[in-house]
């Protein structure tokens, strides 16, 4: 394996291509263990800032089951009682409510022994436990208030059938009239229509075997083989949970089988957050016997974070171009966000011209808009002009009806990975200076994903970067794994070795992910040490507070202030980084 | 610094009559300096490109010196190795470091102001090609020192990573041709980025070291202190 450099040196002497005495300096063990941390798809800063989630909203007891979920994979009920050293019942107890609130799913592995109910903890929606004042936002811009007071319920309580909501909503409303409850149905249908409630997963889908995962992929060592399947087996578990399309989001609108079935298993709960329920689910939920009518509903995350997406994109368009370019992508994607598949979709769903003027004029901010900007906005945003493929049967002349027919599709992708561009290289200038800035901007403009190689000299030409400062700004970014080093030795010549660097972006990434969950652990750690710290200040009324008293208060209220927000922003950099 | 390069037709012709009367090692030795140009070549290289014996070759390059056809220059890389390169030429900005090294230190002060100047006039055409920035960078005449347009172009790439131009190419709609790179000034955004780099732990020298109740820790945490000082 040769690496191809480009350093004048070189080329002037036709040594371009480096020859076979040069022969590559074997990497160092440390970065090489460092590569392979990064392998794993959840980080221990991440796992250490989900279980903080679940123990400040559950307690310590549901955190260890959590905790211990997270870090050794899905694990059946004796496995996990044995692994946290709890009760039975403390287990039984911890995984109820996890599943209530969508944190764990189980499910069935055949095994030796029979089928085998096994437990998997929900990394991303324990993330999405601190993002339900933004989901609710979501729900009030897209829809309404009522409609975000219905979600709210569902939120708080995880996972709740049609009646349990509707009760839930004639008690806020304080008042029992029919006019109520209808309303309240027609608001639970809007949020099923737009996909942002949906029905709960499968309790206990079968896992089937996974067909060629454990071939002869021998080679690879272990830890990454154990990161690789564990991954695979989250998702094809939650694909195997997830209800088919065609009933994920269908209210049965047979009223007979709506209310009496239903209301006689409220009854039983006593509307206690459909815990029980839930728990005899756990209990006969092998054969799944007499709740098949009812059907429990929750927030479909996925739609939230795609709305979110969506919104970021649109955001960032604006910054970068205009309001009407942000306009534009707005309407395609308002438009097409029913036929997007997944949340990380690459390009938005092609969309014709026709279809995203009459889009456009439809919303406020586009209704002066005018065909022709808004086909310059496309234009910006797809790259003109537009991709042709796969329509047949039209001429090459350009016909203003033809370019009717002309789908368009925008990079989100690449719109992302500029914002996720800006945070890294926001990081790097506020830690290392503008030179670092410009010469990680070297490094990651290139188009390979796995960077390409720049030789020391060559970096400080093209950085314009004091040739002397630049390897002490190299070396300071590759201590602290932002760049990656290899050392070429070239044997015949006097000057025997030279560096080469590039930015691995996607191990960088990683890494800013996971200091990014170790921030918002320290953040909220943090938070919490200073609310006990100022515990006597909150604990005296207001108009006690005087003196010393007032300042602590005042000082406190600052904090407060400035480390919600901050938590808020970084975690919609999470989402930037781990999510989008 | 752009190099007056005018007379030099003149003197080549004088120099090649001279070259006439070398032996052959020396003008072997010559045509390889000169076929090296402005970037001349080391010691070393020559040797091996020459493959003259020791002796030869070290006469031979005392002699081309004494006729003053090469003369000796320093390569601001490796001070110490040896470089010759052909009287005529002036030693490229890859031997002296170029535009940006004053006596071999990096110019910095020099290069902010010759930065500014170029933003203010992208920001003044509001599209410019290279051509038309190096036209009317000349225009103003601010600078002792004239800037080739590769320098300038070497500082616009430097401004495109500082992320205060962007560089464009021409889509042939707004007066330009098809395909044409241009540079406009990027726009001012907001900062409500770098939520990371706003908080201590995201600039913070010791994030790993530091554990829930380790020696660094977020609860004793100077850094956070300082922030929350109000």
């Amino acid at each position: 394996m040769l690496v191809t450099i480009t350093r004048p040196g070189l080329v002037r002497l036709g040594l371009c291509k480096l020859p076979p005495f040069i022969s590559r300096v074997s990497l160092t063990e440390a970065s090489n263990q460092k590569k392979k941390k990064k392998k794993m798809t959840v980080t221990n800063s991440g796992i250490q800032y989900a279980v903080q989630i679940i123990t400040k909203h559950f307690g310590n007891l549901v955190a260890k089951v959590c905790e211990t979920l997270l870090k050794s994979g899905p694990l059946n009920l004796g496995a996990l009682i044995r692994s946290t050293a709890l009760t039975p019942q403390q287990v039984k107890n911890s995984l109820l409510i996890l599943v209530q609130h969508n944190c764990v799913q189980p499910f069935t592995q055949e095994s030796k022994a029979g089928l085998k109910v096994q437990y998997m903890a929900v990394y991303d929606n324990i993330l999405h436990r601190l993002r339900f004042a933004k989901f609710l936002a979501v729900v009030a811009q897209e829809l309404d208030d009522d409609c975000k007071q219905l979600l709210a319920g569902l939120l708080e309580h995880g996972r709740l059938t049609q009646q349990q909501l509707m009760d839930r909503a004639n008690q806020k409303s304080k008042s029992n009239s029919s006019q109520v409850q209808n309303a309240a149905q027609d608001n639970f249908i809007r949020l099923v229509t737009a996909r942002f409630v949906e029905r709960c997963p499968a309790p206990e889908p079968l896992l089937e075997e996974a067909p060629e995962q454990e071939g002869p992929k021998k080679p690879r060592s272990k830890s990454a083989k154990m990161a690789q399947v564990s991954e695979t087996i989250e998702q094809r578990v939650l694909a195997a949970a997830r209800p088919m399309e065609a009933i994920r989001f269908l209210i049965t609108t047979n009223p007979e089988t709506d209310d009496p079935s239903q209301k006689s298993e409220n009854n039983s709960s006593s509307m206690s957050v459909g815990e029980k329920r839930k728990f005899d689910d756990l209990d006969i939920g092998e054969h799944g016997s007499n709740d098949k009518e009812v059907i429990l509903w929750r927030a479909n995350f996925e739609q939230f974070i795609r709305c979110l997406r969506h919104k970021a994109c649109v955001e960032n368009v604006r910054a970068r171009h205009d309001d009407g370019a942000a306009v534009v992508l707005r309407a395609v994607l308002k438009a097409t966000r029913m036929q997007e598949t997944k949340v990380k979709t690459d390009y938005s769903v092609p969309l014709k011209m026709g279809a995203i003027y009459n889009e456009v004029i439809d919303s406020a901010a586009g209704r002066n808009l005018t065909k022709v900007s808004v086909k310059a906005s496309l234009h910006l945003l797809c790259g003109a002009p537009p991709v042709r493929g796969g329509y047949e049967g039209e001429g090459e002349d350009e016909d203003e009806d033809e370019d009717e027919d002309v789908p368009y599709s925008i990079d989100l992708k690449k719109i992302i990975e500029l914002l996720q561009n800006d945070e890294v290289e926001s990081i790097v200038l506020k830690r290392y200076g503008q030179d670092a800035c410009r010469i990680f901007r070297l490094l990651t403009s290139q188009s390979k994903p796995a960077g390409q190689f720049f030789e020391t000299d060559k970096i400080s030409v093209d950085a314009l970067v004091d040739k002397k400062e630049t390897p002490k700004i190299l070396y300071k970014l590759w201590k602290d794994d932002y760049v990656h080093m290899e050392k070429l030795s070239l044997t015949t010549a006097k000057q025997s070795q030279v560096m080469v660097w590039k930015v691995h972006k996607s191990i960088v990434w990683e890494h800013v992910l996971d200091e990014m969950y170790h921030a918002a652990y320290n953040l909220v750690k943090r938070y919490d040490h200073e609310r006990e710290e100022n515990k006597e200040v909150t604990n005296t009324p207001k108009e006690k507070r005087v003196g010393e008293l007032e300042k602590k208060a005042n000082r406190f209220l600052g904090v407060r202030k400035i480390m919600a927000l901050s938590l808020v922003k970084l975690d919609d950099a999470l989402m930037l980084f781990h999510d989008f | 610094m752009s190099r007056s390069q005018g007379p030099s037709a003149l003197k080549r012709k004088r120099l090649d009559s001279q070259s006439g009367s070398l032996t052959e090692h020396e003008s072997k030795l010559y045509d390889a300096i000169r076929s090296k140009t402005d970037m001349g070549m080391s010691l070393q290289d020559l040797r091996r490109e020459t493959g003259l014996q020791n002796n030869l070759f070290t006469k031979a390059i005392k002699t081309l010196q004494a006729k003053q056809l090469i003369k000796e220059v320093k390569n601001f890389e490796n001070k110490t190795r040896k470089h010759y390169m052909a009287t005529e030429f002036e030693p490229s900005k890859e031997i002296t470091g170029g535009a940006w090294y004053d006596n071999g230190q990096f110019d910095t002060e020099f290069i902010k102001v010759v930065k500014r100047e170029l933003v203010k006039v992208i920001y003044d055409q509001e599209n410019a090609t290279l051509a038309e920035i190096s036209q009317a960078i000349r225009m103003k005449n601010f600078l002792t020192v004239n800037l080739s347009d590769q320098e300038l172009k070497q500082i616009l790439d430097a401004l495109v990573l500082d992320n205060e131009v962007l560089k464009v190419v021409s889509t042939g709609m707004g007066g330009y041709k098809a395909g044409k790179e241009c540079y406009k000034c990027c726009k001012r955004r907001e900062p409500n980025l770098a939520s990371m780099a706003s908080i201590p732990c995201g600039v913070c020298p010791r994030i790993n070291q530091c554990t829930p109740d380790g020696i660094i820790s977020p609860t004793t945490c100077e850094y956070f202190k300082k922030w929350l000082e109000f």
